[in-house]
C-alpha cells in the first residue's frame, strides 16, 4: 500500500479532499495521513499531492508484515515470553537477562 | 465630527462632501466601495476619505448579496473599538516561532531516479551477460571460434561490475539522504503543530472579540428596523443577515464611510444615524 503522510494545513486539506473524492482507493485514513491501495490510481493521486506541496508530502510503499517469513524465531518468541511476563514492570532488557532472549542491543542492530 | 470635512466622493466629474452623501442610482456600488478601499479603483469613482479598518470589509457594503460571518464581524468590530483578544499574547509568540520556523528543502527526487536508473541498467546488462554466457556455450558445443564472444563477455562484465558499484551508491546516498529527510521532517511537523496552534489561537480570540460585544449588538438589533432575535451568542442569532449587518455597523467605530446598497433607511442621514458612521446611500 501507499502510505502518504502530510506536514502542513495545506497539504492536509487537500489530502482530506482527496480522501473524500476517492474513497475506493482510500484503505484507511489517519488524521494527516493516509493508506491508499498501490494502484496506479493510488499513486496518481499521491503523485498529485506531491506535485502540488512538494516535501511536505511524504510517500512511503507498505506492505503487511509476516512475522513467520520476515521476522527470526527468538524475536517473535522473546516478544511472546515478554507479554507473558509475570511481573509487569519488569522492563524488557532486565526481562532478558540470563534467558536466551536477545537483549535490546542486539535487536536495535540487526536489521530485519 | 472632524472627519466630515475630509470625506468626497468625486464621481465622473462631480463632487459630493460630508459625512452622509445621497448618490443617484445607476452607479454600481461596488464601484464605490472600491473607491473608498483604494482597490482596484474604478476611474469614474474617486474617494478621498478616512483609510478603512478592517472592520469595513464585513460592514462596509451593506446589501444582501454580501457574504457576511457575524462572528468574525462582531471581532473586526470589537477591534475596531481597541479591545484585544486575551489570547493576543500567545498568538504573537506562536506567529514568531512559526516565522522563524522555515524547514530546508530537501528534495530526494534526484537521489531516487539515480537508484532507479542504475537499478534499471544493472538488470540489462545481467540479461545482456546471461545471453552472452549462452552464446558462448553455444559456439563452444559447434566447435566456433570462442575468442570474439568471449571479449564481448568479457566487456558485459566488467561494465556489470561498474554499473553494480554505481546502484549500491547510489542506495546509500538515497539511504542517507532519507536520514536526513526525517529531522527535516520532525521540523516541518513543529511547523504543522504552530500553524494549528495559530489557528486555533486566532479562532478563539475571535470568539472572545465577538462575545465582548454581543451584549451591545443585541442592544442594536432591537433599537434597528428589521425582525431579528439576537439570543446570547453569535451561533444562536436569528434574522435577516441585513439587520446583523447594520448591528455590527452600529457598535463598530467606523470611519470611513459605510455604502448602503440596501436597507430600511430613506436617506443618509437617517442611516448614519442609525449606524453612528459616516454614510454614503444609492
Amino acid at each position: 500500500m501507499l502510505l502518504v503522510v502530510t506536514y502542513s494545513r495545506a497539504a492536509r486539506a487537500t489530502l482530506r479532499n482527496v480522501c473524500r473524492s476517492h474513497e475506493a482507493t482510500v484503505v484507511r485514513r489517519f488524521g494527516r495521513a493516509a493508506l491508499l491501495e498501490e494502484t496506479e490510481l493510488g499513486a496518481f493521486l499521491s503523485l498529485r499531492l506531491r506535485e502540488k506541496h512538494g516535501e511536505d508530502v511524504q510517500i512511503e510503499r507498505t506492505s503487511p508484515l509476516n512475522e513467520f517469513e520476515a521476522v527470526p524465531d527468538r524475536v517473535r518468541e522473546a516478544a511472546r515470553a515478554y507479554e507473558r511476563r509475570d511481573e509487569p514492570s519488569t522492563p524488557y532488557a532486565k526481562f532478558a537477562v540470563g534467558t536466551d532472549h536477545p537483549d535490546p542491543e542486539a535487536l536495535r542492530e540487526r536489521d530485519l | 465630527m472632524s472627519a466630515t470635512s475630509e470625506i468626497s466622493i468625486r464621481v465622473d466629474g462631480a463632487t459630493y462632501r460630508g459625512r452622509t452623501i445621497d448618490l443617484g442610482t445607476g452607479l454600481p456600488a461596488t464601484a464605490v466601495v472600491s473607491a473608498i478601499r483604494g482597490e482596484d479603483p474604478d476611474p469614474w469613482v474617486e474617494a478621498t476619505c478616512p483609510r478603512p479598518a478592517p472592520v469595513h470589509d464585513h460592514v462596509g457594503h451593506v446589501a444582501p448579496s454580501v457574504p457576511f460571518s457575524l462572528r468574525a464581524a462582531l471581532a473586526a468590530a470589537a477591534r475596531s473599538r481597541g479591545e484585544t483578544a486575551p489570547q493576543r499574547p500567545a498568538l504573537e509568540s506562536a506567529r514568531e516561532r512559526l516565522a522563524e520556523l522555515t524547514p530546508p528543502e530537501a528534495d530526494l527526487a534526484d537521489a531516487r531516479r539515480r537508484v532507479a536508473t542504475a537499478g534499471a541498467s544493472e538488470s540489462q546488462l545481467r540479461e545482456r551477460v546471461a545471453t552472452l554466457r549462452g552464446r558462448l556455450q553455444a559456439v563452444r558445443d559447434v566447435g566456433g571460434d570462442v575468442d570474439p564472444v568471449r571479449t564481448e563477455l568479457q566487456a558485459a562484465i566488467e561494465e556489470l561490475t561498474e554499473v553494480e558499484t554505481e546502484r549500491i551508491a547510489a542506495e546509500q546516498a538515497l539511504e542517507m539522504a532519507e536520514r536526513d529527510a526525517r529531522s527535516v521532517r520532525d521540523r516541518r511537523e513543529e511547523r504543522l503543530r504552530l500553524e494549528d496552534r495559530v489557528a486555533n489561537l486566532e479562532r478563539d480570540a475571535r470568539r472572545s472579540l465577538a462575545a465582548s460585544v454581543y451584549e451591545e449588538f443585541a442592544a442594536a438589533t432591537a433599537v434597528l428596523p428589521g425582525a431579528a432575535a439576537a439570543g446570547d451568542a453569535p451561533g444562536e442569532f436569528e434574522g435577516e443577515t441585513l439587520t446583523a449587518m447594520l448591528a455590527v455597523a452600529r457598535v463598530a467605530d467606523v470611519d470611513a464611510p459605510i455604502v448602503v446598497e440596501s436597507g430600511p433607511f430613506d436617506s443618509a442621514a437617517g442611516a448614519a444615524d442609525a449606524l453612528d458612521a459616516p454614510v454614503v446611500r444609492l
